[in-house]
């Protein structure tokens, strides 16, 4: 590495550190959660039924991810040969080839979702054959106009001669445009239907954000999310959660942990490591794909998706550190602003036997997989802050 | 090249056409649909004969190939008939070299493959599709009782269109205009051929190159500004691209609704320019041609007519079916002015060929697929129904103020 290098990357290197600090900052201070036995908390029978359903949850994502890792490597070796098949200009040709290279990955994957899908009914849960094969499909579709997208502003910016090799440097603020773009309009874009409850007003006030509550059908698992920027902030509510089993006063919970991400700006967060996570993943691209004439030239497309799923993966432990963090501090934003732990200690039992989750997963599924801290440190908390914030508890 | 198809069809037609048998032309045919109902009922009951013969034989008896003959020509004589691609009252008989559009048959019996008569009624099933599309087989042969209409007009959707406009063209002018007849013939072709090979005439498969089909008996149409230029052998298919066609065109098809849009707005304006000075503007002329060029890339890539990914400019002398535009010329102003209204005919056209062009693109997915490459012949059903729709949107939007010819082969010396 050339002196000139270093004395850039290590000013970057902090920026980037001071930057990841700041968006770490939470209200969560520093907590340490009892430890409690998963065997007291959840009948013997649904915590094996749970544990034996995520073992092989984990062996189809292990497949899945080999698969893809596998046709994406032969791809980056053999993929160019499909360069014959465009009469379309090097973006055009680059689109055509980053598209083939996924339709592999959807052809390699097709198996494990088909088997997931027996797997699920195998244990009761809802899944669609259809929805796993031509479903797939056209998400594929979706995937590959995306990916166009993708392709056609790196590709672009890699052969305009004035900005050349740093491409990166302005790809990067690029996708974190649309990135804000997509979670400022897609608000608007799901639809469902209000919720009516008389604990959204109390938790508004309590949480000091003001948005929309609406409540999506056509799911089958229990689910939230909060989402959008400014005006198009929502929160949404899968129907499945407001209905039996779980109660109101679990779904308040769930309200308070969505209020929660609004409130300390989750989503501006998220797009904030997102960004973080961009400039690297960029100029690693840049630098991987230089050896076959950069990303600018269509021959170097399969190497570069290649790289870029690879440097996904590599990432996935980070990312899911960070999430975890954020979702930890939405559970305890929860927990303050309903002074209900007990409703959050049901709740997160009840997603073990609703969802079969693992409560307490071993440590290379919670490392890669889990983007929520676990059933079990998720209860934890619950008992964390009924025993230091003890004059709140409810009964 | 091919050896030429042993059904081959005849035109002596004149395009002269009597303005009353046309105006009372159903008419006038009742007498023959009770007489094609009748025949096809025979013809259903010794074809079943015939076809288990034939299991045992490997070759027709010549009794009943005279007979099957006989039917094959008096349903082309018929279908020309109500489909004004002929003017006179054809005989009962379907005799050979009596009628102006006619098919040329094996005269004896051929030697066929026992396996291929034996599951030959699957085997039809793709010229089913498309003969379907083009002269509607479907109501002629293959059970009267379904859908009573088609069997009626004895059309599908491309003869069909061709009779219905054609019927106010002869009303009105006396004649019938070459393109409606040419593209009649071809789709009375076809169906002769594909009605040939399901009732044993012959083993050889039904070949929809309307080249093939026409040339020999009819002359080109005049060249057309708008013209389609590739290589009617440039037959192979990426298997993997073939399989993922649809969700790689993808990209392509947003783009292009986009582009259509723009395009929308700009020939408005085009319209004005060229109702008041009498001549498109050069620009935007060439902004529309690229449109419409790139419209034709898409459809090509989509629908298997070539291989290649297309590009996103509409560029020209880029892909293997490209689309020749001459310049702006100066334009009629009344046309220019109806120009909507006059568009209309060539849509009911271009939306019976979309029917075609959609069935030979299914057909050679599947074949693609295995093959790895495309049927020479449905690759050039595709080319046409493709030319004659750009053609459309050429007139459309005011590229150009030549009708688009209908006529499956293209005109001047430029094969597609």
């Amino acid at each position: 590495m050339t002196r000139r290098r270093a004395a850039l990357l290590l000013p970057a290197a902090a920026v980037w550190a001071v930057v990841a600090w700041l968006l770490w900052r939470s209200s969560l201070s520093a907590y340490h959660l009892p430890h409690l036995d998963e065997h007291a908390l959840f009948p013997a029978d649904a915590l094996h039924h749970a544990q034996h359903f995520s073992s092989f949850e984990r062996l189809f994502w292990l497949g899945r991810t080999v698969a893809q890792l596998v046709v994406l490597g032969l791809f980056a070796r053999y993929g160019v040969r499909w360069m014959r098949e465009s009469a379309a200009g090097p973006i055009g040709t680059g689109m055509l080839l980053g598209m083939i290279g996924f339709a592999f990955v959807w052809a390699a994957e097709l198996p494990f979702s088909v088997l997931n899908i027996w797997w699920r009914h195998h244990y009761g849960l809802s899944g669609s054959y259809a929805q796993a094969t031509i479903g797939n499909w056209f998400a594929l579709g979706v995937q590959f106009v995306l990916l166009c997208v993708a392709l056609a502003i790196v590709m672009g910016l890699a052969r305009a001669r004035w900005i050349g090799e740093r491409w990166w440097l302005l790809a990067a603020p690029v996708f974190v445009g649309l990135r804000v773009l997509l979670a400022f309009v897609s608000p608007w874009l799901l639809g469902g239907t209000a919720l009516h409850a008389r604990y959204v007003t109390t938790l508004e006030r309590t949480e000091h954000v003001h948005v929309p509550v609406r409540v999506l059908s056509g799911f089958s698992e229990p689910n939230a999310f909060a989402t959008g920027l400014g005006a198009s902030r929502r929160v949404f509510l899968w129907k499945p959660i407001v209905e039996p089993p779980f109660t109101p006063r679990m779904d308040r919970f769930v309200l308070a942990h969505e209020l929660g991400h609004l409130a300390h700006n989750h989503i501006w967060r998220s797009i904030g490591w997102y960004a973080l996570f961009a400039f690297p993943l960029a100029y690693l691209l840049a630098v991987t794909t230089r050896r076959r004439g950069g990303i600018g030239v269509p021959g170097a497309v399969p190497l570069a998706i290649f790289v870029y799923v690879v440097l996904q993966i590599v990432a996935l432990p980070l990312q899911n550190v960070v999430t975890r963090h954020l979702e930890a501090e939405a559970d305890w934003s929860a927990l303050r602003a309903t002074h209900d732990p007990g409703a959050g200690r049901q709740l997160f039992r009840l997603f073990g036997s609703e969802t079969l989750d693992d409560p307490s997963p071993p440590w290379w599924d919670y490392v890669f997989l889990e983007n929520h801290p676990t059933l079990m440190q998720r209860i934890e908390m619950t008992r964390y802050y009924a025993t230091t914030v003890r004059g709140h508890v409810h009964p | 090249m091919h050896n030429p198809h042993p059904v081959r069809l005849v035109v002596e037609d004149d395009y002269r056409r009597s303005r009353l048998t046309v105006f009372f032309r159903l008419l006038l045919a009742i007498p023959h649909f009770i007489w094609f109902f009748l025949w096809t009922v025979w013809v259903v009951i010794t074809g079943f004969v015939n076809w288990l013969i034939s299991i045992f034989t490997g070759r027709p008896p010549s009794w009943f190939h005279g007979v099957m003959c006989g039917y094959v020509r008096y349903q082309a004589h018929l279908a020309a008939y109500l489909s004004l691609v002929a003017d006179p009252y054809p005989g009962f008989m379907g005799e050979a070299g009596t009628y102006p559009v006619d098919v040329q048959l094996p005269e004896e019996p051929v030697t066929q493959r026992r396996w291929t008569i034996g599951i030959r009624l699957v085997l039809f099933i793709p010229a089913l599709l498309v003969s379907s599309t083009l002269g509607g087989l479907t109501g002629g042969n293959l059970g009267s009782s379904r859908g009573k209409k088609r069997n009626a007009t004895g059309g599908g959707t491309l003869l069909l269109a061709c009779a219905f406009l054609g019927w106010f063209a002869s009303l009105a002018r006396g004649r019938m205009p070459k393109g409606l007849r040419d593209a009649g013939a071809y789709a009375i072709g076809y169906t002769a051929q594909a009605t040939a090979y399901l009732l044993l005439v012959t083993d050889r498969y039904p070949n929809a190159d309307p080249t093939e089909m026409l040339l020999a008996v009819t002359d080109r149409p005049p060249r057309h500004p708008v013209r389609v230029a590739g290589d009617p052998y440039d037959l192979r298919r990426s298997r993997v691209t073939v399989f993922f066609r649809l969700l790689l065109a993808l990209p392509h098809i947003l783009w292009l609704v986009l582009w259509g849009i723009i395009a929308f707005l700009v020939a408005i304006v085009q319209w004005f320019v060229t109702l008041f000075s009498g001549t498109p503007a050069r620009p935007l002329h060439r902004f529309i041609s690229a449109y419409i060029r790139y419209r034709l890339h898409v459809a090509a890539y989509l629908m298997l007519v070539a291989n290649p990914f297309p590009g996103f400019t509409g560029a020209p002398g880029v892909y293997p079916l490209d689309l020749e535009v001459e310049g702006p010329q100066r334009q009629n102003r009344w046309k220019t002015g109806f120009r909507l209204l006059l568009a209309i005919p060539a849509f009911i056209v271009d939306t019976a060929l979309s029917g075609s062009l959609f069935a030979a693109a299914v057909l050679t997915w599947f074949y693609a697929l295995v093959k790895g490459s495309a049927p020479w012949g449905l690759r050039n059903l595709s080319a046409y129904a493709l030319r004659y729709d750009a053609q459309t949107n050429a007139y459309l939007y005011l590229v150009t103020d030549v009708y688009p010819h209908a006529s499956p082969l293209e005109g001047d010396s430029t094969e597609a």
